[in-house]
């Protein structure tokens, strides 16, 4: 056995170790000196150090950047330049989400709080460079439990405690579903390493599908449909999004959307690349684009439609991402190399609006009383700016051009209808997608009525602090950037991609 | 850098195009927003001298163009700047399509555009959001321009949706009035019912073509082989669009109630731009659509179908605005119509016309609304020539352009559809005959009533006024051109080589002419008094005056489905969980109490179980289709 080149790993995961550093600083430092002084101040001390944390964590990726491929611990974790702009981006939106909580009241234990927040951080940078079964799932755990444990922060309020026991609940039934389809994958091949599970696949036959393989792949995608929050897996999120403190269901909502889709993109184009399957319409095979295809459906139905009737600001963003996630699996359908692109970029888009959106909301429902809806009438008076970033995120989220989401659910939409264009076969997904987004127009302009056009009966103006006003103001200038000039990132990808569709056909 | 080049022209030396100059016409309307929006906000005076002073440099920069091109010939096809490529497939510029149809319609969204924005000046005087209705003046007219100048269908259908956010921020720019904020949420909303099939077709005609570009389009499309079902497909989805946009039946709910809006945000955007868009669109991509009979019939029979319901509708409203409101669906109808008859030229000559008189008629009745303290109700008006004889005179010629007499700009725009439909289809032809009648009468109707006979509030009629110059200037400006647009006979001519069809039969032309005085005549009899009424009409048509009065229930049967469809969905949802979590839950707190006595406490319902349960069963039904099947 060839010893393990523990310098080099230290180096592969620099910024993961940086961060894992930064949770311990955090917690000593609470515990140690300022666990006297103000909330106030504990929380801007804590969130500063973890912001710089997280800065510092950038430079040894930077300096990977441009290197090539790297491959560490046998296969288990990889290094390129996607997956290193994909830290960045985890960065990014850790970053915003601390700043965010600097803002809210996350209660007693601020140390821990920015700790369990680095930690899933350091989950979700892990997640994206696996590359193996094993430690895709330790990954993921790392992600979830620090997620479950952010989600019960509100330690008063019964709704956090609720929302935080079911995520928990809900987040083991995945992992059993995930971890038993794995083991059967693991079963049928004898491989754990995705390039592996693919080669193997190859050498069966390929598309002639085993029923053990079958199930394996089955369970495999019912537990990421959890993580992802898909129809019909998304029972635990309208829950969890509504009782969790708004900054961890910004958390939630975006880095570990980001990382899980992530993920799955990598395990179903690598791990599972000869197990399509067909989704074309009347000419149905059994196989992952079928199964994706149905849930997909389901989501965008369920998930625009539910949202119509919500009442809770948190709660329709949170029917409105289980939707959006829909839209996002009609990339993963078309499975080919513009497919994959259009995912990877959409998730950022998505990611940003919605960190947005949670974040305003964050900043104004601790002001102005409460997260539902009537609470935010008059709120375009009250608070002018933060009421603006609004409209741009949710009109984003909506599809409006020339924001990003637009140009994102537009490149979604045109690789499927790429994709078997001679017999129009991914074109009732399209339709639907299309349809279903003109529908989650209805339900956007019904908060922005309330934000915009319905007087509140408090009328005193909200003053938010700065920092939090630049940096949401940071976030929706990137979603409006991605809609105008998308050109960058998209070539930044279409470069990036041939790792992950290294195994495709197409 | 090659973009630099292409945004500051290469050469001014002499019969060079100058591309710059497009570009300004394009930004500048953006700029004086943008400026606005930031900096000047606080100065009213300053921000409408910014925006008017945009507009008039799109305008003059506009005629220059067309000039150019009119006079000398000059045109050039700029090279367009590559917007985004993603590996073979995806292909978008942005460009610039500086024909003769884009540089007509670069003329008329900038010279109406000019007289609505100086008119303006006057009509929002005192308003509390002044800079702010002058900032969404100017997005709107940049988005609007944008369309104009669009390449390729991705840009149109971003400046598309642009006009659509703008026309949403204007309409309900009131939006302290409820009633303001519903107009604006329906307008964006019916639109995009349109847009829904806009998208689809230009992702359908892509995938075969692998191109946005029209240029490219227009040369591959007839060696790409389509079948034809496939090509009357991808021309009825993006028609869809102009359906929305332009308000053609059955989407054409949401233009009445935008009157809720300023006037001149009616007139602007309601009359002269917007709502053209949809007619420009079709004839921009006329090479799409022409070839395939089965999309121009839909689309003819749609425009002339449009036309005469809303002239019936429009015999019975009271609002001032709101007939304008239903005459403008009714021209609408007329364009696309000609579109439908193989005759975008026709069409957008009649767009042209119709711009300059609709235009004039909404700032007209806009004038009337302010000299009565915002009275828009037809019924309280009367007697007003004398008070205002400026707005007087150039409303009733509009008017009569309007109707189609001899020798306004309206007779020889209308004629030529006329001629067309007559050609190609003599049902249509019927149709459009009628609804030529029912437009001189309604609108003498509202002359008639709102002008003529005796005062009815005195009170408003004793403190009337004529409007001040800055409103009564542009009326005056727009009842020349809409005196004087149609002699330019060569308009048609511009857009393209003529039309076999206009061969005039002139025992058809003296016919035609008969017709709106026919309906001019009906209403005198009827409402030339001093104490005009509609009990005369009410009695003839009975329970067709109902019908027609509320607008053939349109309004009320959506209402009714989107009720009955929300109201569905939420039963669904409503039984959803109820189902799982009461249902569920509690039969699952039975069978589980032991292994999740203490979590189910906590969780008062104990849904989880019932989630899970759920789950399973789930996971088992696809697990039976998938593997087992």
């Amino acid at each position: 056995m060839t010893p393990v080149p523990y310098f080099d790993v230290l180096k592969g995961l620099g910024a993961e170790v940086i961060l894992t550093l930064t949770a311990l600083v955090a917690l000593t430092l609470d515990l140690a000196s300022v666990r006297r002084a103000e909330m106030s101040v504990r929380s801007r001390t804590i969130g500063t150090t973890a912001v710089v944390g997280l800065l510092a964590s950038t430079l040894p990726l930077w300096q990977q950047l441009n290197g090539p491929r790297m491959v560490l611990l046998g296969g288990t974790l990889a290094m390129d330049d996607l997956i290193i702009f994909f830290k960045l981006v985890i960065v990014a939106l850790a970053v915003i989400t601390v700043l965010i909580s600097m803002d809210f009241d996350v209660g007693r234990h601020v140390g821990e709080y920015y700790a369990v927040l680095l930690f899933g951080a350091v989950g979700m940078m892990l997640l994206i460079s696996a590359e193996e079964l094993i430690t895709i799932f330790v990954a993921l755990e790392l992600t979830s439990v620090s997620l479950y444990i952010l989600t019960a922060f509100h330690k008063g309020e019964l709704r956090s405690q609720e929302a935080a026991v079911k995520y928990f609940m809900f987040g083991a039934i995945s992992s059993a579903f995930l971890l038993f389809g794995l083991s059967y994958v693991f079963g049928v091949t004898g491989a754990t390493g995705l390039q592996a599970i693919q080669d193997a696949v190859k050498n069966t036959g390929g598309l002639a599908m085993s029923p053990l393989l079958a199930t394996g792949l089955l369970f495999t995608i019912v537990g990421f449909g959890f993580k992802v929050a898909v129809v019909p897996f998304h029972l635990w999120a309208p829950d969890a999004y509504e009782g969790a403190p708004t900054p961890v269901t910004a958390y939630i909502a975006t880095g570990s959307k980001v990382a899980s889709f992530f993920i799955l993109l990598k395990v179903l184009f690598i791990g599972f690349a000869g197990l399509q399957g067909s989704a074309f319409w009347g000419n149905f095979a059994s196989g992952w684009t079928m199964l994706l295809a149905v849930t997909a459906t389901l989501s965008m139905i369920l998930g625009n439609c539910a949202a119509i009737v919500q009442h809770n600001v948190k709660r329709l963003l949170a029917y409105s991402s289980i939707a959006q996630a829909g839209y996002i699996f009609i990339g993963l359908v078309a499975a080919t190399k513009m497919g994959a692109n259009s995912v990877l970029f959409y998730i950022i888009v998505y990611a940003l609006a919605n960190l947005g959106a949670f974040g305003v909301v964050a900043a104004l429902s601790s002001r102005a009383g409460g997260d539902e809806m009537q609470n935010f009438d008059g709120m375009a008076r009250r608070a002018p700016f933060l009421s603006l970033l609004m409209l741009i995120f949710v009109l984003s989220l909506a599809g409006i051009p020339p924001l990003g989401g637009f140009f994102g659910k537009f490149y979604l939409f045109a690789s499927a209808v790429q994709r078997d264009a001679q017999h129009f076969g991914l074109l009732w997904l399209v339709i639907l997608g299309i349809v279903m987004s003109a529908v989650s127009l209805y339900y956007y302009l019904i908060l922005l009525k309330h934000i915009y056009v319905i007087d509140g009966s408090d009328q005193s103006p909200i003053i938010t602090p700065t920092y939090l006003n630049v940096a949401l103001g940071l976030v929706a200038l990137a979603v409006v950037a991605l809609g105008v000039y998308p050109k960058p990132i998209l070539e930044l990808l279409n470069n990036f991609s041939y790792s992950v569709i290294a195994g495709l056909v197409r | 850098m090659n973009h630099l080049i292409y945004l500051y022209g290469t050469d001014w030396g002499m019969g060079q195009f100058p591309i710059c100059s497009v570009w300004m016409i394009l930004f500048t309307p953006l700029v004086a927003a943008a400026l606005i929006t930031l900096l000047t906000g606080r100065q009213k005076g300053l921000s409408a001298a910014l925006s008017i002073g945009a507009i008039l440099i799109s305008f003059a920069l506009s005629l220059r163009l067309f000039l150019l091109f009119a006079l000398k010939g000059i045109q050039h096809h700029p090279h367009p700047i590559q917007w985004l490529v993603v590996g073979n497939t995806v292909r978008i510029n942005f460009g610039m399509t500086t024909d003769a149809l884009a540089l007509l319609m670069l003329l008329v969204v900038t010279g109406v555009g000019s007289a609505i924005h100086i008119y303006s000046l006057g009509y929002m005087k005192g308003d509390p959001g002044f800079s702010r209705f002058f900032a969404c003046m100017s997005l709107f007219t940049f988005s609007m321009l944008g369309i104009v100048i669009s390449s390729n269908f991705i840009q149109i259908f971003i400046f598309w949706e642009l006009v659509g956010v703008s026309s949403y921020l204007l309409i309900g720019y009131w939006f302290e009035r409820p009633s303001a904020a519903d107009a604006g949420n329906k307008a964006f909303l019916t639109t995009r019912i349109g847009d829904v099939g806009m998208m689809l077709g230009i992702l359908l005609l892509w995938s075969h073509a692998h191109t946005f570009e029209f240029t490219e389009l227009k040369a591959k499309l007839p060696t790409l082989g389509l079948p034809v079902g496939t090509l009357a497909l991808i021309g009825a989805l993006i028609f869809a669009g102009a359906v929305g946009k332009s308000a053609q039946v059955p989407l054409h709910v949401w233009l009445p109630d935008a009157m809720e809006g300023p006037t001149p945000v009616s007139a602007l955007i309601h009359a002269a731009t917007m709502v053209a868009a949809g007619v420009y669109m079709l004839c921009r991509i006329s090479w799409l659509i022409l070839p395939s009979q089965t999309a121009l019939w839909l689309i003819a029979w749609i425009g002339a179908i449009t036309a005469l319901m809303a002239a019936t509708i429009a015999i019975a409203q009271n609002d001032i605005k709101r007939i304008l409101a239903y005459s403008t669906l009714s021209q609408l109808g007329y364009m696309v119509m000609a579109v439908g008859l193989g005759g975008p030229t026709q069409a957008m000559f009649h767009l042209t016309t119709h711009a300059f008189f609709k235009a004039l008629l909404f700032l007209g009745a806009g004038s009337v609304i302010i000299a009565l303290h915002h009275e828009q109700d037809i019924w309280k008006m009367g007697g007003l020539w004398k008070k205002t004889p400026i707005t007087f005179w150039t409303f009733l010629i509009g008017t009569l352009a309007l109707a189609g007499v001899p020798p306004l700009s309206g007779f020889y725009s209308k004629d030529e559809i006329l001629l067309l439909a007559i050609e190609r289809n003599p049902m249509l032809f019927v149709m459009a005959v009628a609804t030529a009648f029912l437009t001189a009468y309604y609108m003498g109707r509202e002359v008639f009533v709102v002008f003529f006979g005796k005062p009815r509030d005195y009170h408003a009629y004793d403190h009337a006024q004529e409007s001040p110059w800055v409103m009564t200037l542009p009326l005056i400006f727009l009842a020349a051109l809409s005196i004087v647009a149609g002699w330019y006979s060569k308009v048609p001519d511009f857009l393209g080589p003529p039309h076999e069809a206009q061969r005039h039969s002139s025992l058809l032309t003296g016919g035609l002419i008969l017709v709106p005085l026919f309906g001019f005549l009906v209403a005198a009899k009827i409402y030339w008094k001093a104490e005009p009424s509609d009990a005369p009409v009410k009695v003839a048509l009975g329970n067709l005056w109902t019908l027609v009065e509320n607008k053939y229930y349109f309004d009320e049967l959506y209402h009714w489905i989107i009720q009955y469809v929300q109201g569905t969905i939420a039963i669904v949802c409503d039984v959803f969980d109820r189902w799982i979590l009461q249902r569920l839950g509690i039969g699952g707190l039975s069978v589980g109490t032991g292994l999740l006595g203490r979590t189910v406490r906590l969780l008062q319902t104990g849904s989880i179980s019932g989630y899970a349960f759920l789950i399973g069963l789930g996971v088992t039904v696809i697990i039976y289709y998938a593997v087992v099947r």
